[in-house]
């Protein structure tokens, strides 16, 4: 998911992961299913974060901040284990009773939902609020529904946005819900512990309800909402009385709620945790701040956490000058990785490839070693005839500076640059748009939404992930080859054969070079001496979870 | 305190005041002033530096504004001083140990040199603030000719219009627009302008601070209307374009003079406060504002990047708030008064304004 977004997914995975993960996290992330019980019960949690999520809705959120802020309000079919390192990257039932059955080669699931749950406005869940839900995505151009077309049907939904999704039955009365696709595809149980298909009550408006966010299933609710303000969230209160009796493995946590605060200076953020005004803040603290913060708060008030994340600048394919090759390779050597890790100050580890370390398919590779001479050599040699472009980041430092040296290197290069540097709330929101004129080049990451390459290949490089709004293809590259590797990549259960599958495409990828990657990085937890930072639980793709925390006695 | 001084000296002989015309005459009283003189010696100062910025940044910094040093070393003496440290930290003041680069120290971790950006952002602020005040200054006086001289229905539409203007809350709106605009530009008619143009902010300047000098200037149209020499040249015959520019506005010209160079001042403050926020000039154009906003970030590491943008904003506001004050003194027929009353020398005769 971009932006620090990303990613949900769950920790996960494998064992490399696993070792990163234990290795991070100041040492004995012990807390595995949340809320130690060692803490104070209740108290309400003083949250900050420096951007407003893009959506405070489940089928439209795309972004790390969104998926932090609703990933304990929101509860899918499938979900993910409150727990880190590789134990929290497993995929367990939320919703649903138990994990799906696949059949029919792979091709057909089925699910029953767990009796008695209910809804925070009291209202029953029902087997056939998760078909509205899909549907819900499509019509509302959810940047989430790629992943679900490969549902017989859905295609043509997607398109019509009528007649409802053949693909999905649904059994009111048993709870059954069965879900045909189209051809198998290997990471369906993943995709259906996202965010994007939770179940909402039929009838939710298909329209963004980041204002007035719809009823949820999960121990806590958003009972405020003020878009680019913050938000408020308390116990949902048919969590104790009906849901967490059917969803037993599900933490319910310790606090009473939280109060999120969008602080957009990042120096107030840190002077507010240090003073006890916040107790926890989403994002690192600022670049200036974080080696002083680290000294002083390492093990008692701050943590280290790994991602599997790829920091990116994307070029438009399909349009002068980038639909050329050669400018895209002539912007890879000229992006020099070793200056923005300083830009990040340390907190990226320079690469250039599309997978990050970590991620099941990941081969260091280096077709790009910065060499500015050549990077001139080879636009001379493609003599692009517009160079006139429009450079697009956003306002979240250092990203905002990333922006600035990739435009400096731009101007370096000979071309004639515009800086576009937009409010980090909607930045994927204007630049997923394909009527926002300009969209030439920009800054962009993506944080893992569950652990397989595919999640970095098919949402940001596939021509099916190309959407009109909420696109996360910024590139706009389909090619042809390369997309059907894709989806053939996709329908197949993640081995080694599958792993190599994946470095082969991460090469195809890097040398048409629709991207300059330049970096993984690193996150961090950074609370208030009030909390107790060894409960918490920190998921590279949801964040912190909520359930996990606890006030120091 | 110049008054004091001025008075312990011996007047001018009477001889060579006689016969003075009335700017001869404001430029000695304003000669006199010697504080006003110091602040525009200093304003013509800040203006010298900033003008040479092209010098500096060619021939000591070798670097432009925006050019990037992130992994470049510095070599002073037998050391070797990186220009980003890979924590991030920007190089400090190098004063003149490197011959002059990095004089004030990079501006960020993008290692960008802090003197090269402060001469060419005073350009920019600079350039913002004449150029508004020049539009607001137009504005403001065909504005305020029209209404104070036509009355009626045309003074209350611009009255109230003006007075509606100056009761918003000009920042915020004007952030409100500046941010707005950075992404699409403006559109006002055939005119296009382009995200980032500095135009935008000398436009939302010149709109939201013409009340400021519109309001005095009809005050005083609506004063001079009254003049037996506008009912003479009426009964001559003049039309309604003659009295206004004819008549009228030289008798304004003092007052135009003085709120011109206030004004100035007061635009440099508002495009300082909508760079600073993000909605004036556009990164990664240096402005003086737009410098305290990066600076901020690094204010308890590096103070100077945020403090010296600072008080380069202060002297030049100081500077000509002075200046203005002095001209006023100097060009307001009723500061004589004053102007004796402190320097105990009298006025020539016949020499008033």
């Amino acid at each position: 998911m971009k932006k620090v977004r990303a990613a949900i997914a769950v920790l996960a995975f494998a064992a490399v992961t696993a070792l990163a993960l234990a290795s991070c996290g100041g040492g004995g992330d012990s807390t595995s299913g949340g809320g130690g019980g060692e803490g104070k019960q209740g108290g309400t949690l003083n949250i900050t974060y420096a951007s407003f999520p893009d959506y405070m809705d489940p089928q439209l959120s795309y972004t790390q901040e969104g998926w932090s802020a609703m990933g304990e309000v929101y509860i899918p079919l499938l979900t993910y284990k409150r727990a880190e390192g590789a134990e929290g990257a497993e995929v367990i039932p939320g919703l649903a009773k138990e994990m799906p059955k696949i059949s029919n080669g792979g091709k057909t699931y089925t699910l029953f939902l767990r009796p008695g749950l209910k809804y925070s406005n009291g209202k029953p869940v029902k087997a056939s609020d998760f078909p509205y839900a899909v549907e819900r995505l499509f019509k509302v151009n959810s940047g989430g529904s790629p992943f679900y077309t490969s549902i017989v049907g859905a295609e043509k939904f997607a398109e019509t946005k009528q007649g409802g999704i053949p693909g999905i039955k649904t059994n009111d009365k048993t709870g059954e819900i069965q879900i045909e696709l189209e051809k198998p595809r290997g990471t369906f149980s993943n995709e259906l512990g996202l965010m994007f298909v939770a179940p909402v009550p039929q009838g939710t408006p298909n329209e963004d309800l980041s204002a007035s966010p719809p009823p949820s299933t999960g121990p806590y609710t958003i009972t405020k909402s003020q878009p680019g303000r913050g938000w408020e969230v308390e116990r949902n209160p048919y969590w104790d009385k009906a849901n967490s009796k059917a969803m037993p493995d599900l933490e319910s946590g310790t606090i009473d709620g939280a109060k999120v605060t969008v602080v957009r200076n990042p120096q107030t953020q840190v002077n507010d945790i240090e003073q006890g005004k916040y107790d926890y803040m989403e994002n690192p603290p600022p670049a200036d701040r974080y080696t002083d913060v680290k000294e002083k708060f390492e093990g008692t008030q701050f943590r280290i956490e790994p991602t599997i994340s790829t920091y990116y600048f994307w070029m438009n394919t399909k349009k002068a000058p980038f639909d050329d090759p050669k400018v895209r390779q002539a912007v890879n050597y000229a992006v020099d990785p070793a200056a923005l890790e300083r830009v990040y100050s340390g907190q990226i580890k320079g690469t250039q490839q599309i997978l990050p370390p970590g991620m099941p398919g990941y081969e260091k590779f280096e077709l790009y070693p910065h060499d500015m001479e050549k990077a001139k050599e080879l636009l001379k040699e493609a003599h692009p005839s517009d160079m006139d472009i429009t450079v697009w980041t956003d306002t979240e430092s250092p990203n905002n500076e990333a922006g600035e040296y990739y435009e400096g290197v731009l101007k370096e290069l000979g071309f004639d640059t515009k800086l576009k540097i937009l409010n980090a709330d909607n930045y994927f929101t204007v630049i997923g748009n394909q009527s926002t004129p300009d969209l030439d080049t920009g800054w962009s990451d993506w944080y893992q939404d569950y652990p397989h390459p595919n999640d970095f290949f098919q949402p940001l490089l596939s021509g099916e992930s190309i959407l009109q709004t909420n696109n996360g293809n910024f590139a706009n590259i389909s090619d042809p080859q390369l997309n059907k590797e894709i989806t053939e990549l996709g329908e197949e259960q993640l081995g080694s054969e599958q792993e190599d599958g994946y470095k082969e495409l991460d090469k195809k990828y890097m040398e048409l070079a629709p991207w300059a990657p330049y970096g993984t990085r690193t996150l961090s937890t950074f609370v208030s001496s009030a909390i107790n930072l060894e409960s918490v639980i920190y998921s590279p793709t949801f964040g912190a979870y909520l359930s996990s925390f606890e006030f120091n006695e | 305190m110049n008054s004091t001084n001025r008075a312990a000296e011996p007047a001018e002989p009477e001889s060579g005041s006689a016969g003075y015309g009335p700017w001869r005459l404001a430029l000695r009283r304003f000669l006199r002033n010697r504080v006003a003189v110091a602040f525009l010696v200093l304003f013509f100062l800040i203006v010298a530096f900033v003008l040479a910025a092209p010098l500096w940044a060619d021939h000591v910094a070798h670097t432009g504004p925006n050019e990037t040093h992130t992994l470049q070393k510095l070599h002073v003496g037998g050391e070797v001083r990186e220009v980003v440290t890979p924590e991030g930290k920007p190089i400090g003041p190098q004063w003149f140990e490197a011959d002059g680069r990095f004089f004030l120290g990079a501006d960020s971790r993008l290692g960008r040199d802090e003197m090269v950006r402060l001469m060419y952002g005073g350009r920019t602020s600079l350039l913002i603030a004449f150029v508004s005040g020049l539009i607001t200054t137009f504005l403001a006086v065909v504005l305020g000719l029209l209404a104070g001289y036509y009355r009626g229905w045309v003074d209350a539409v611009i009255a109230r219009t003006l007075d509606v203007l100056w009761s918003l809350p000009v920042l915020l709106i004007g952030i409100a627009i500046g941010t707005a605009s950075a992404l699409g530009g403006i559109g006002i008619g055939p005119l296009h302008l382009e995200g980032g143009s500095i135009w935008i902010p000398i436009l939302i300047i010149s709109i939201f601070y013409t009340p400021y000098v519109a309001r005095p200037i009809r005050g005083e149209v609506l004063s001079l209307a009254e003049k037996e020499f506008v009912e003479s040249a009426i009964a001559q015959g003049a039309g309604p374009l003659r009295v206004m520019f004819g008549e009228l506005l030289p008798n304004l010209a003092s007052t135009i003079v003085v709120f011109f160079a206030l004004n100035i001042a007061n635009n440099l403050l508002f495009e300082s406060a909508l760079s600073f926020l993000g909605a004036g000039v556009q990164p990664p154009n240096s402005s003086w504002g737009t410098m305290i906003s990066i600076g901020e970030e690094l204010l308890t590491t590096q103070p100077l990047l945020a403090i010296i943008p600072g008080v380069m904003i202060m002297l030049t506001v100081l500077s000509l708030n002075m200046v203005g004050d002095g001209l006023r003194d100097a060009l307001d027929p009723r500061s004589k008064v004053r102007f004796e009353a402190k320097t105990g020398i009298a006025e020539p005769e016949g020499a008033a304004v």
